[in-house]
């Protein structure tokens, strides 16, 4: 009987026994699995656990003014941040809701330590704090632990509007940025900088003004309490960029140009920098950082492009300023001499088509040489003399004068004037170049266009006899010179010159309104069409709306007896160069001259 | 209990058992190597002391009070509800001073000495009524352990007394009834009975979905483990445990800890010598010869092996990511008076059961 439960007995506690060797099977094999197999993997997640590191951002470094303006410098901004040492309790966040109850509420302040908590991420609760706010929060900090002040750096700008396509701004980074850096920085890491330069200098001298952050190493444990550094790597400071914008004449662009669209470029001959690019309307640099996307797109789509640089980017047909660069070519290839004459009586008759050019004076200018044709302007002058340009030569000579290359080191971004040749057209228009386009050619019309900083560095090649130089808003590279492609004589550079000081002081000129008084500026004034119409009166009728009249356009130098500086200003529908863009041209041209 | 080369190797399978876990307890609160000794000799001299004493008492003595100690057990567990310190949002602990004891743990043994006692009465012959009687002695008895809420020792302990009364021979239809009222009533019971932090435990095992703080234990723990790789990384070389990525180091997850300390080599280690004093204790039990007519310390020396190797497993199951966190202990690693008093007495009940067979 005993021996019968015995059996029974043992037969069930073997049963479980054999379940106890099957787990244990199973436990090994699962060890097996973790220690051997994925234990070099699971070693590496512990190290991921214990190991961490944090960045240490240098101060960018500061953009300032030729004349010794601060432009944009990192200035120290504090936040308020969860501690991760300890942890704030439930009345030091209701305490902080209550304090900033402007901005924050209960809710997210608990949301947000509780991401900390998760995470071991010091979540940021406020930003940007203003004194005031710091003070309210130092005051009772004995009551807000957990939570503690940041120290960082943000950008600031000079707010003057004048400044802003100059600088650029910053912003967080997108794949476009990722890939201009890489193209540019050797070794760029686009983990590193939160926040990039997204155009003007700030992007071109990024690596420049950003410097090389810092590393921490540290050991933490899992509360993400430091436990001990064990390694820095010391950050350098960004460098300061001193750009050859002279502030006081760049704020005078803008305030004149106030009110109108357009962009004024100067270009310091004695070295190429440019003293002042201004495009306008702009705005305040300081405005896009934290701006909301709806206001952003708000900027994006307003009709008057703020956000565009016309000095660098906007591309306008030239006029009558391009006469200058016309006769030096067609002095060089024998086209026409200071002598020959034709007889203007403000028409521009083109045989073959048949067709009739008006000119822009009623009656015309009589019997026109080119001196005279230069001052007051002659378009049925130009237009006969561009139907005997040779095709190929003309291109030739464009290409010279950087057409179709690139205009600036250093200018971000920036647009290159189209280079009018037979592919071109063939692009555009599926037809070769012919005589009629250049007839629009000769007076800066048609398919001729030039961007404002083009404009100013080939009137800075005419007042340097044919000799200029790529410009640049910051000097530090050494660029060899480049002359325009010619074969003028000394006595036809002086005659041009001669010519251009007359648009100014003859009574005749073109811009003789401008009243240089004694500055001594030479120049060419020119009004381009915005709508191709082929009389006076059909133009009346168009002008009603200000969007469509003409273009006002001045180019000039100064002083003439040895140019120091050179000059393009554009207004859009300013309608007279001479009247209009003269005059802005002068003051500028006073203000940096007085200036230096 | 003769000497001879099963009782020893019983015992330094034991001993290396307790060693083990005296020095990842010692690493884990790493004070200084002084505490080690003495901790280590307290632990042995309480094992002995307790295993001796359960031992040289008469067991029929301790056997007839079976009704009073399960009873006692009871009201301690419920008076934890009153008396008792909260730990971790759970009431579970009597604090006597010098030691918290926590009173669920000793429920297994109760409920083993009131069964044994029970059967004993009728030869240990089941019917009908002693069957479901016993059976619905052990549910009851567990809810005060499962409202506290322990649920995990709750369970543990009636899957405990389930295993001792297949052991004592219910009929098995008794087992199949169960086994078909847990599959049919789980959803009820998931739903009704368990609270959101044991669903939470529960999900987080099934799937990546739980929470974070749920997954992050087990995820720790295995990350612990598989950083021992095959040799370990040596005594005192948890990192996991220097930066205290693992919570609960010196409780639930000691296992870990000793993983990442002694590596796959370390790991079998332990699993043989629990193999060896499980397979050669439980052996040694079903060889004896000459028995007495009563066969309840078989029983009862039997049951206590087992529930000692399971509760290795289970916990070993638990920090291996297998089984969902339950919380229970390691025999003879968890740093806890309970845990420790627990088993030692356990071990004296083994013991005894043998020198009285040999009577």
């Amino acid at each position: 009987m005993r021996n019968k439960d015995l059996n029974f007995f043992k037969n069930r506690a073997y049963g479980i026994l054999f379940i106890f060797f099957a787990l244990l099977a199973l436990l090994v094999a699962r060890f097996f699995f973790l220690q051997v197999i994925k234990g070099s993997e699971l070693k590496e997640q512990r190290e991921l656990n214990i190991n961490a590191s944090e960045s240490i951002y240098p101060k960018r470094g500061r953009i300032v003014s030729r004349d010794g303006y601060i432009m944009a410098e990192d200035t120290k901004t504090f936040s308020i941040v969860v501690d991760l040492e300890q942890k704030p309790d439930i009345n030091a966040i209701s305490l902080i809701a209550d304090i900033f109850n402007k901005d924050l509420s209960a809710d997210e302040v608990e949301t947000k330590v509780l991401n900390s908590l998760k995470f071991s991420t010091q979540e940021t609760i406020l930003s940007d704090l203003s004194q005031e706010d710091l003070a309210k929060f130092l005051v009772r900090s004995s009551e807000l632990s957990g939570f503690s002040i940041n120290e960082s750096y943000k950008r600031n700008y000079d707010p003057h509007p004048s400044i802003f396509h100059i600088l650029g701004h910053l912003g967080f980074i997108n794949d476009l940025d990722i890939e201009y850096f890489s193209q540019r920085i050797m070794g760029y890491d686009e983990n590193l900088w939160l926040k990039v330069g997204k155009s003007g200098l700030e992007r071109v001298y990024e690596q420049e003004l950003r410097g090389k952050h810092g590393k921490r190493y540290f050991q933490r444990n899992a509360r993400g309490n430091r436990k001990q550094i064990t390694r820095v790597d010391n950050f350098v400071e960004g460098q300061e960029l001193v750009t050859s914008i002279n502030y006081i004449a760049q704020k005078k662009a803008f305030d004149l140009l106030k009110g109108k669209q357009g962009a004024v470029v100067a270009i310091d001959l004695s070295d190429f920098s440019i003293p002042v690019a201004v495009s306008v309307p702009s705005i305040s640099a300081n405005d896009l950082s934290g701006i909301s996307s709806k206001d952003y797109a708000d900027l994006l789509n307003d009709k008057q492009r703020p956000l565009f640089n016309r000095a660098f980017m906007g591309l306008y047909p030239p006029g009558s300023t391009i006469k200058p660069l016309l006769s030096i070519f067609s002095l060089s290839e024998g086209y026409t001499s200071w002598t020959e004459t034709i007889l203007d009586d403000g028409f521009f008759r083109f045989e073959e088509e048949q067709r009739v050019f008006n000119a822009w004076k009623e009656g015309g200018h009589g019997i026109t040489n080119l001196e005279k044709a230069l001052v007051e302007s002659s378009n049925p002058f130009f237009m006969n003399l561009a139907t005997k340009f040779d095709k190929d030569k003309f291109v030739n000579f464009m290409q010279s004068a950087s057409f179709s290359s690139l205009l600036c080191v250093d200018c971000y971004p920036h647009q290159y004037s189209p280079l009018i040749n037979d592919a071109w057209k063939q692009k555009n228009f599926g037809k070769d170049l012919y005589k009629g386009d250049f007839i629009n050619i000769g007076v800066g019309q048609g398919y001729m266009l030039t961007t404002p900083l083009h404009l100013a560095l080939l009137t800075s090649a005419i007042a340097k006899k044919g000799k200029y130089q790529i410009p640049h808003l910051v000097n530090n590279s050494n660029e060899s010179p480049l002359f325009l492609e010619n074969k003028l004589s000394n006595e036809d550079w002086e005659r041009l010159n001669t010519s251009l000081i007359n648009v100014v002081y003859s009574p005749n000129g073109t811009a003789f309104s401008v009243n240089a008084g004694n500055i001594k500026m030479a120049g060419k004034s020119g009004t381009s069409q915005v709508v191709d119409i082929s009389s006076r009166e059909e133009y009346d009728e168009v002008r009603k709306n200000p969007l469509l009249r003409d273009h006002a356009i001045f180019i000039g130098y100064a002083p003439y007896d040895d140019p120091r500086f050179a000059i393009a200003v554009v207004i859009e529908n300013g309608e007279s160069g001479g009247r209009t863009a003269g005059p802005i041209a002068k003051e500028i041209l006073e203000v940096l001259t007085i200036e230096n | 209990m003769r000497i001879n080369l099963n009782n020893a190797l019983i015992i330094s399978s034991l001993v290396g058992i307790i060693i083990a876990g005296s020095l990842t307890i010692f690493s884990v609160t790493s004070i200084d190597l002084s505490y080690f000794f003495r901790f280590l000799l307290i632990t042995l001299i309480s094992i002995c002391f307790v295993a001796a004493v359960f031992y040289l008492l008469n067991i029929n003595r301790i056997l007839s009070a079976g009704w009073i100690i399960l009873a006692t057990n009871i009201l301690l567990v419920l008076s934890v509800e009153i008396f008792g310190q909260e730990i971790n949002g759970s009431r579970r602990w009597l604090d006597f001073g010098f030691l918290s004891l926590q009173p669920s743990e000793f429920m297994k043994i109760s409920y083993a000495i009131f069964t044994i006692q029970y059967l004993r009465f009728y030869s240990f012959k089941f019917t009908t009524f002693r069957s479901l009687f016993l059976l619905g002695a052990l549910f009851i008895t567990a809810i005060p352990i499962i409202i506290q809420p322990d649920l995990g020792t709750g369970v543990v302990y009636i899957a405990f007394g389930i295993m001792l009364l297949f052991i004592c021979g219910m009929n098995k239809k008794y087992f199949l009834g169960l086994f078909a009222a847990l599959i049919i009533l789980s959803p009820v019971l998931y739903n009704f009975v368990l609270t959101g932090y044991q669903k939470g435990r529960i999900i987080s095992w099934f799937s990546s979905e739980g929470s974070l703080s749920e997954r992050w234990n087990i995820l720790q723990s295995e990350i612990s483990i598989g950083s021992g790789e095959l040799f370990g990384e040596g005594f005192l070389g948890s990192k996991q445990n220097e930066f205290n990525f693992l919570p609960e180091a010196d409780t639930d997850f000691i296992f870990s800890i000793y993983a990442e300390q002694f590596g796959f080599v370390g790991v079998m280690l332990i699993f043989i010598l629990l193999a060896v004093f499980i397979l050669l204790s439980l052996n040694a039990l079903m060889k004896q010869n000459n028995l007495s007519y009563d066969l309840s310390p078989y029983y009862l020396g039997s049951y206590f092996i087992l529930v000692i190797g399971f509760s290795f497993l289970i916990n070993i199951l638990m920090v291996s990511g297998l089984i969902p966190v339950v919380g229970l202990p390691l025999p003879f690693f968890t740093k806890g008076g309970s845990s420790l008093l627990c088993f030692s007495i356990m071990l004296g009940f083994i013991f005894s059961a043998k020198g009285f067979l040999r009577a």
